[in-house]
């Protein structure tokens, strides 16, 4: 295997090749942009949560000085968005929908018009409550999707009742998670230039701009060459940035409207309304299991609040589902799951997912599964634990694993045997495990990400991808990976990206398919352009293209460095030569599989915490992370990934609640909506668990999401044994803790009900 | 329309003669009217720190909730003022350096606070670094590297002064 000295780039700390810009002010975000005659929009939202419009009134709106635009549900043509939402709908299904919009010359005047739109409603009883919305006697909200079940999947390998009837003992157990919010660090925002009838042009943040090229061209009838995503940077992600939303589309209607560029920008309050990260989910196991501790039969059933409209919401089942085949083996499973309309947000993706949060239940299941067996879970992890060449009944084919060794290196660094079950009262100690696709096809019948590479007469590089830097580094990540197949410095390499007009196709940062896929596409672009330098270096040296060492900027034939030619020189040579070749690499990458990905990540996590009795406060004190991520490309830039993961995981599963009041988010702000601040994240060691893939880019796989879902339950697990019981929904909030702690104080004391 | 006022500012050592609306934030006219839009836009609530640029006196104040009209005669610094010819202040290298940067919308607000800090306690420890950085969100990098970023900062900018410091904080 190969060790970090036998590599040029990979493996070494490069700093990102945007930081300098990020920290001097340098670095443009879509609320940067600044464009002659610009319009400053506004939505107006609706105030009920379920009824119909009888009337909008624009009278009072358009007297305003400034205003230049008003688009209502009567301005055809009106957009479908995702695959049930008419923007700009007649009927109103939850507070915050988009009724009406401005723009105006200048922000004091759109909120002003805002303001005067008057809308008449007829309201109807609405379903706010998840546990209702299924219930016969419920109101029904769409003509599809009979008794509000928006959605359903099943499945069902081996035999599960047979294995059941065969276990020595079935544990079952139910858990809950709550709505929640990304509070991304870039508001939403969205520049759109529809000045001109057959081109669009779009600011905005995004995971992937050419879905949003694609449903936009789709909605305005243009081709998509004909809209323009422009990328620039964006400011946080976290799986709920892969759509465009309904304030893309009113900005372009707007802008269209007005023949002017119009900003749509979301203030305080209102980015509770247009943002949409988990909802209410329930989460119901069962698990047998023999007394030994060998897994027979696992059965899940999840359902989940979709909100009022379903956008990319039916993607849950799908994602979920083969998370009960990665980590055991373990062939019975019976695995259900069902989204279910309501008036609320229609919310879609949290950071992880909904499999982060997924895993609050299932981690805390399968540890109540080794208490009830009396085994140490550790013990029972491995037990169970998949292992490299293990092959799914999904089909997933394990190339690496490192699942065992993640256990084993997380519990020997946390002292695991002389804590576990050891510890002062109020302090607990908990693992997770977890698994993670490297990308991997499921929404499409490919999953392509392309690469353009072109070298200067000087030897510099400019590499062109589609791949958005969101924070996590990728653009850096993909200078290392061209760098290290040429020979070269990753600060050699200019990135161009973020405009679709320029930046080969790229189905985006999502599903952690940017360091596998796009950067297998990177490298074949770079292989592309390295082969055809050999050409002209292997006539030099008069050797086999393939003996020839790029390295250190520098070329020359195995074994005889001696020889060696800078790297700028051969490009200088290859352009004068006879042929005149300009270097220009190309390449892409698509998963050769059918279905699912070809590389999966595993981890293991221990967290430690203490309690607070008094206050119920529950401080994480350490968090071990053991990620098997194949390959550490640049291992700074992985550890931040690990501890932005750790950190938005406890975050979730101990501060993150929208507290909802009849369709109406209660803590709509940054002050009321709690996150952890500096001063109270905890200490997180990283242990790099390096298997070399043998079909990622020098061997690596994801590390972007596959942390965080052992984060949320290993937290959990540690707070279950400082308190004495499970706290089955999630966040573990103060008064959760304090409801647990008088419970274990006096077990009549039970309130719960 | 209330009429507008002439305010008289200074930004990075360059003055302006700005005319401003009674409800202008100093946020407003840094980014909208100055352009210089390095110093970010965020909750416009005083909540999430990513507006934070620095008074005369070096102090980190929030520009979302400073109105402009209180800022005539005044001097502030802006993240654009950190950086000297090309050069990153030791903050910002150590940032860079140890990975304290991601998305980089909170980026110029960690900057501006944490400078604040440096410009007003010249022996910070880490309760004090903790207090400085409270008020920003950073949901990217969950504060980790910040921290040591500015703990690291502290250190070198010491030693190169040659001052005790409080020893290593966390």
């Amino acid at each position: 295997m190969a060790s970090r000295a036998d590599f040029n780039a990979v493996g070494k700390n490069q700093p990102r090749l945007d930081g300098f810009a990020k920290l001097s002010g340098r670095s443009e975000f879509a609320d940067d942009i600044h464009l002659p005659g610009m319009l400053r929009g506004r939505i107006v939202r609706a105030q009920i949560s379920h009824g119909r419009i009888l009337n909008i009134d624009t009278s009072a709106a358009a007297r305003v000085p400034g205003v230049k635009a008003i688009v209502t549900v009567d301005d055809k043509p009106n957009p479908i968005i995702g695959m049930y939402q008419p923007l700009l709908n007649r009927t109103v299904r939850f507070i915050g929908q988009e009724i009406a919009a401005v723009a105006a010359t200048d922000d004091d005047a759109a909120f002003e018009a805002a303001a005067l739109i008057r809308v008449e409603y007829e309201p109807l009883p609405a379903v706010l409550d998840l546990e209702k919305a299924l219930l016969p006697d419920a109101p029904q909200l769409h003509a599809k999707g009979a008794g509000n079940l928006a959605w359903e999947a099943n499945e069902v390998f081996d035999d599960p009742d047979a294995m059941f009837a065969e276990s020595d003992l079935i544990v079952s157990g139910a858990y809950s998670s709550n709505p929640s919010h990304n509070c991304y660090a870039e508001f939403h925002v969205c520049v759109a230039d529809f000045s001109r009838a057959d081109k669009l042009t779009v600011w905005s943040p995004t995971q992937t701009a050419v879905l949003f090229q694609k449903s936009l061209a789709t909605a305005f009838g243009l081709t998509e060459g004909n809209v323009r995503m422009m990328t620039l940077n964006t400011g946080g992600a976290f799986t709920g940035r892969g759509m465009a939303r309904p304030h893309h589309f009113i900005a372009a209607l707007l802008s269209r409207k007005a023949r002017r560029p119009v900003k749509l920008r979301s203030y305080s309050d209102e980015e509770f309304l247009m943002g949409r990260a988990g909802g209410r989910a329930l989460y119901r196991f069962r698990t047998g299991v023999m007394r030994d501790g060998r897994l027979r039969a696992l059965e899940a059933d999840l359902l989940i609040d979709a909100g009022a409209y379903i956008e990319t919401q039916m993607l849950f089942p799908r994602i979920t589902a083969p998370f009960f085949h990665l980590l055991y083996k373990v062939d019975a499973i019976r695995y259900r799951a069902r989204l279910a309309y309501t008036n609320n947000l229609p919310y879609e993706w949290h950071h992880g997912g909904g499999i982060a949060q997924m895993h609050f239940g299932w981690g805390q299941h399968l540890n109540q599964v080794a208490m009830d067996l009396g085994m140490d879970p550790v013990e029972f992890h491995l037990k169970n634990a998949v292992e490299k060449g293990h092959v799914t009944r999904k089909g997933a084919t394990f190339a690496s694993c490192g699942l065992k060794k993640c256990i084993e290196k997380a519990a020997k660094r946390a002292g695991w045997k002389r804590k576990y079950g050891k510890l002062p009262p109020n302090k607990g100690i908990g693992i997770a495990i977890g698994a993670m696709a490297s990308g991997g096809k499921g929404m499409y019948k490919h999953d392509t990400s392309a690469a353009f590479l072109k070298v200067a007469e000087d030897g510099t590089v400019s590499l062109l991808t589609g791949i958005p830097d969101m924070g996590q580094g990728s653009h850096t990540t993909m200078a290392i990976i061209a760098a290290e197949v040429l020979g070269i410095e990753p600060t050699d390499i200019t990135i161009i990206a973020g405009d679709t007009d320029v930046t080969p196709f790229d189905l985006g940062a999502f599903a952690q398919r940017g360091t596998f896929t796009t950067g297998n596409a990177v490298k074949a672009a770079a292989e592309d352009a390295r082969s055809q330098l050999m050409k002209v270096a292997a006539g030099r040296f008069d050797c086999k293209p393939g003996r020839l060492v790029f390295r250190a900027r520098q070329v020359y034939p195995k074994g005889q460095p001696e020889r060696a030619i800078p790297f700028k020189q051969l490009v200088y040579d290859t352009l004068h030569s006879r042929e005149g070749r300009a270097v220009m690499g190309r390449g892409f990458y698509n998963s050769p599989k059918e279905a699912g990905s070809m590389a999966y990540s595993f981890g293991a996590q221990i967290a430690e915490v203490t309690v607070d009795p008094e206050t119920g406060f529950v401080r994480v004190d350490r968090m071990i992370v053991a990620h098997d991520l194949g390959r550490a490309i640049n291992p700074r830039v992985v550890e931040g990934q690990i501890d932005g993961q750790v950190f938005s995981g406890m975050s979730q599963v101990l501060y993150e609640e929208v507290l909802m009041d009849d369709g109406q988010p209660l803590n709509p702000s940054r002050l009321e909506y709690k996150l952890p601040r500096a001063f109270e994240v905890p200490v997180v060691e990283h242990i790099l668990v390096e298997t070399n893939d043998p079909f990622g880019p020098f061997g690596a796989k994801e590390v972007g999401e596959g942390p965080i879902v052992c984060t949320v339950p290993a937290i959990a697990n540690a707070v279950a044994m400082a308190v004495g019981e499970q706290i089955r929904e999630m966040p573990i909030s103060p008064w959760r803790v304090l409801r647990a702690v008088s419970r274990q104080q006096d077990p009549a004391d039970d309130d719960e009900s | 329309m209330s009429p507008k006022q002439i305010i008289h500012l200074t930004v990075n050592g360059d003055h302006h003669d700005i005319a401003v609306g009674p409800t202008e934030t100093l946020n407003q006219v840094i980014r909208d009217g100055l352009r210089l839009t390095g110093t970010k836009r965020g909750c416009t609530s005083g909540s999430c720190g990513v507006c934070t640029v620095n008074d005369e006196r070096g102090r980190a104040i929030l520009s979302c909730i400073t109105l402009a009209v209180e800022c005539d005669g005044r001097s502030i610094t802006t993240v654009e003022g950190v950086e000297r010819d090309g050069k990153l202040h030791p903050l910002q290298q150590a940032f860079l350096e140890l990975g304290a940067v991601q998305c980089g919308v909170c980026t110029p607000g960690l900057i501006m606070s944490a400078m604040g800090l440096l410009n007003t306690n010249p022996n910070p420890d880490q309760r004090a670094i903790d207090e400085a950085l409270a008020g920003a969100i950073c949901r990217c990098t969950g504060h980790i590297k910040v921290k040591m970023a500015v703990a690291h900062a502290i250190q070198q900018i010491a030693a190169s002064a040659g001052t005790e410091t409080h020893g290593q904080p966390g």
